[in-house]
């Protein structure tokens, strides 16, 4: 009788002692993080994050509980997976992806603006100026944090040069040549030509780009003097540019430098190719390939050692502005309107933006630095390959923030498709991509 | 009196009993009819309402009810997508591609080569026919991803290729097969796998053909192309007509081996409607979807399939395939 009074006190009792540990812990927030990295030599993307954890925890004064989702799945399904996650209203805290994604998922809603934010983190306040620039959507708001950038340049073979005669002299002077613009992209073609005539390599291996779609065929229509956005922020068509470069392709083709070989290509299978060194003369990649090839493809026969010895690195060689060119295509983290701390996912890009963390990126996986005081610190000073590239963003070019550029880009790489398959020629591929772009695109200006 | 109220009790009691059957009939089908309904007819409005609208990632909105009623000429855009997928220049070449891809695939894999299997695994050794049919059905029970994954080994570039490397021991250059013969191998992939559903029902069709009919077959004579033409292609009639429509069909609509395999590449030589409606929809590398555009391309599909379906039905005549016997089968 007496147990069953007390049997309601004691629960009381009971409940209170369950509830008081919870009452007095932090507040436990869970974060999402997703990166596309090729592993291992890209995974700071996210693994910085787990560095600073306890740093950012001590100073919000709550549990973090990170969860870092990082694979290399190709770019289209992985902005297809954050999309759809969006659209549920379920989409990670913060996203990882190219600057130009900023334009759409701005105006989509899916990511949040960051102006109001970056004030209160001091470390924003050392990143490289011009990177902001492509941070924002075309309402002027910036909403990303920069991740790394890159240069997109021009490979070369070393050994399949000297098979062609040329000397180490020769050799070693190419990039200082191409940087005057002494050695243009016709130049290029016509040594190409020469290496396929004589043998040095089979017919469609004198020049490769990259295997499917991406930034870098925008450099061709900038190299040949095409415009992609007016002065009120319309997408452009400039039919002569794009002509050009259809015809720069056509004219390979015929000449044998190129197959459509590579076309489609699985992107591994591209890299054996040209990381060799031995199969293909000329080709144009990113620089963070050189990070990737170092470990993942010529690691058996030494490496970084392996690349230095046989392949050179120059800008792309001048086209008809008859300058030297090159891309950039600045990462960004984004904060998604779906993550319910914003201000703790700010806190995170915060302590990740800094000379060492990003050192750690930059220096493995190949990419340029992001920050003023990285840039002048020993370590990436020393890096080589950055020596070797960085200099290359004087002479740089961007995509543009414009929800249709996707669209603009799959009509132009269509064309580029059909030519050097042999489908079409080159007159023919530009009336078809002009048809499609004034289909797809309302407002885009052709000229 | 008495007889013409047993009479009307009789007539009301055959009533209830014709709707109790009905009714049981109705429950039946009740299932069936419900994922029609939820995952054929209810998704096909939607496509179709969306086909009307230009809604995409830029103008992207959860709220379809506002978009439905408002009118607002930001989402609504009436014909404007069939009159912008008509308009583009790939849409005959896309069109020519989805025939070519459904016929070739269809005729020699799906039906052709299925009906080959059927036939030689049912005259070999019982055993050694089911052992067959059985390894035939491994790339049907396979992930798509895994199949293809296998199939892009196949055919990649040197040192990976299969093929390729036998080009090297040949002394013949590299090929980059998911350019040139893209679609020989689009049609095999398919194919190998597409054979295996012909392959079951026509054995299946094969092996339930009465002894007898065989039996009197043999006595009169008949070579075996003999049988197969007078006496058991003619009673296939109806599995025929099953696997093409539903083959046909099947084909139409499905994309993801070539999705897989070369994204409809290059320059959309291999692109299939469905493709890319599933292109225009969901998949654009750089981040904008463009949902209401891929709609229209899918009703197109719906159209296509169901004008399809029903020339299938009129030409095998199937009202009378699935009539009541004239004599009674005991």
């Amino acid at each position: 009788m007496r147990i069953h009074r007390l049997l309601p006190l004691l629960l009381i009792v009971a409940l209170v002692m369950a509830l008081v540990p919870v009452a007095s812990a932090q507040e436990t927030v869970s974060m999402r993080i997703r990166c596309k990295a090729v592993p291992p030599v890209e995974e700071w993307r996210c693994n910085n994050f787990a560095q600073v954890e306890s740093q950012v925890e001590a100073a919000l004064g709550i549990n973090l509980e990170l969860e870092l989702i990082q694979d290399n799945l190709d770019w289209g399904p992985y902005k297809q997976e954050f999309q759809l996650a969006a659209e549920a209203g379920e989409a990670v805290d913060i996203i990882l992806s190219g600057h130009e994604d900023i334009g759409t998922w701005a105006q989509a809603g899916f990511i949040i603006p960051l102006d109001d934010l970056i004030p209160n983190y001091p470390e924003f306040a050392d990143v490289v100026p011009s990177l902001w620039e492509s941070m924002k959507a075309p309402d002027g708001k910036i909403y990303g944090i920069p991740q790394d950038a890159e240069a997109r340049p021009l490979y070369f073979s070393k050994p399949l040069l000297r098979d062609l005669g040329w000397s180490d002299e020769e050799i070693e002077a190419l990039p200082e040549k191409i940087k005057a613009g002494e050695f243009t992209f016709a130049d290029m073609l016509d040594v190409a030509q020469e290496a396929v005539e004589l043998g040095v390599v089979e017919e469609g291996n004198g020049y490769w780009h990259r295997p499917r779609n991406g930034p870098d065929f925008l450099y061709f229509y900038f190299g040949m003097g095409g415009q992609i956005l007016d002065e009120a922020g319309n997408l452009v068509f400039d039919k002569q540019a794009a002509l050009d470069v259809y015809k720069l392709f056509e004219d390979a083709r015929a000449r044998g430098i190129m197959a459509g070989k590579h076309l489609g290509i699985e992107w591994a299978d591209w890299h054996t190719a040209v990381s060799s060194a031995e199969n293909v003369l000329f080709w144009t990649g990113g620089t963070w390939n050189w990070g990737d090839w170092a470990v993942n493809y010529v690691a058996d026969r030494g490496g970084e050692d392996y690349l230095f010895e046989n392949i050179g690195v120059a800008l792309v060689p001048a086209l008809k502005t008859g300058k030297p060119i090159t891309l950039t295509h600045p990462l960004a983290y984004m904060v998604s309107a779906s993550s319910k701390h914003p201000d703790v996912a700010m806190a995170l890009l915060a302590a990740i933006t800094t000379p060492e963390a990003n050192n750690r990126h930059a220096i493995e996986s190949a990419h340029l630095g992001i920050l003023n005081a990285q840039l002048e610190s020993e370590d990436y000073k020393n890096a080589r390959f950055l020596s070797l590239t960085h200099p290359m963003l004087e002479y740089t070019t961007f995509i543009p923030n414009h929800p249709n550029w996707g669209a603009w880009s799959e009509a132009y790489w269509t064309g580029i498709q059909s030519v050097e398959s042999g489908e079409m020629s080159a007159e023919a591929a530009l009336d078809v991509v002009v048809n499609r772009l004034q289909n797809e695109i309302p407002g885009i200006v052709i000229r | 009196m008495a007889s013409a109220a047993s009479s009307a009790s009789a007539i009301a009691r055959s009533r209830s009993q014709a709707m109790r059957a009905r009714l049981t009939a109705y429950g039946f089908l009740a299932p069936a009819g419900f994922l029609v309904l939820v995952f054929f007819f209810i998704p096909m409005l939607l496509i179709l309402f969306l086909s009307i609208t230009n809604l995409a990632t830029t103008n992207f909105t959860t709220d379809v009810w506002r978009m439905a009623t408002s009118r607002d000429p930001k989402y609504i855009v009436g014909l404007d997508n069939f009159e912008r997928m008509f308009a583009d220049e790939f849409a005959p070449k896309i069109l020519f591609n989805t025939l070519f891809y459904v016929l070739a695939t269809l005729l020699l894999f799906n039906v052709g080569l299925g009906l080959v299997i059927a036939l030689l695994t049912a005259h070999v050794d019982r055993r050694a026919g089911f052992l067959f049919r059985a390894l035939w059905i491994l790339p049907r029970i396979t992930s798509p991803a895994v199949y293809i994954l296998m199939w892009k080994r196949i055919v990649a570039a040197s040192p990976f290729g299969i093929l390729n490397q036998f080009n090297e021991l040949l002394g013949r250059p590299e090929a980059n097969y998911f350019q040139g013969e893209a679609w020989v191998f689009i049609v095999m992939l398919n194919g190998f796998i597409g054979a295996s559903f012909g392959m079951i029902i026509f054995t299946s069709a094969i092996e339930s053909i009465p002894k007898d009919l065989m039996n009197a077959s043999l006595v009169d004579g008949s070579t075996i192309m003999q049988r197969v033409r007078y006496v058991i292609l003619p009673l296939l009639r109806w599995p025929l007509l099953f696997v093409t429509t539903y083959q046909t069909l099947s084909l139409l609509t499905s994309f993801e081996y070539i999705l897989l395999f070369n994204s409809g590449g290059p320059a959309s030589q291999t692109e299939v409607w469905s493709l890319a409606a599933y292109n225009r929809a969901l998949n654009t590398y750089f981040a904008n979807a463009q949902w209401g555009y891929g709609s229209a391309f899918a009703v197109v599909l719906v159209i296509i399939g169901v004008v399809m379906a029903t020339v299938y039905m009129r030409v095998f005549r199937f009202n009378e395939l699935v009539a009541e016997p004239k004599i009674e089968v005991l």
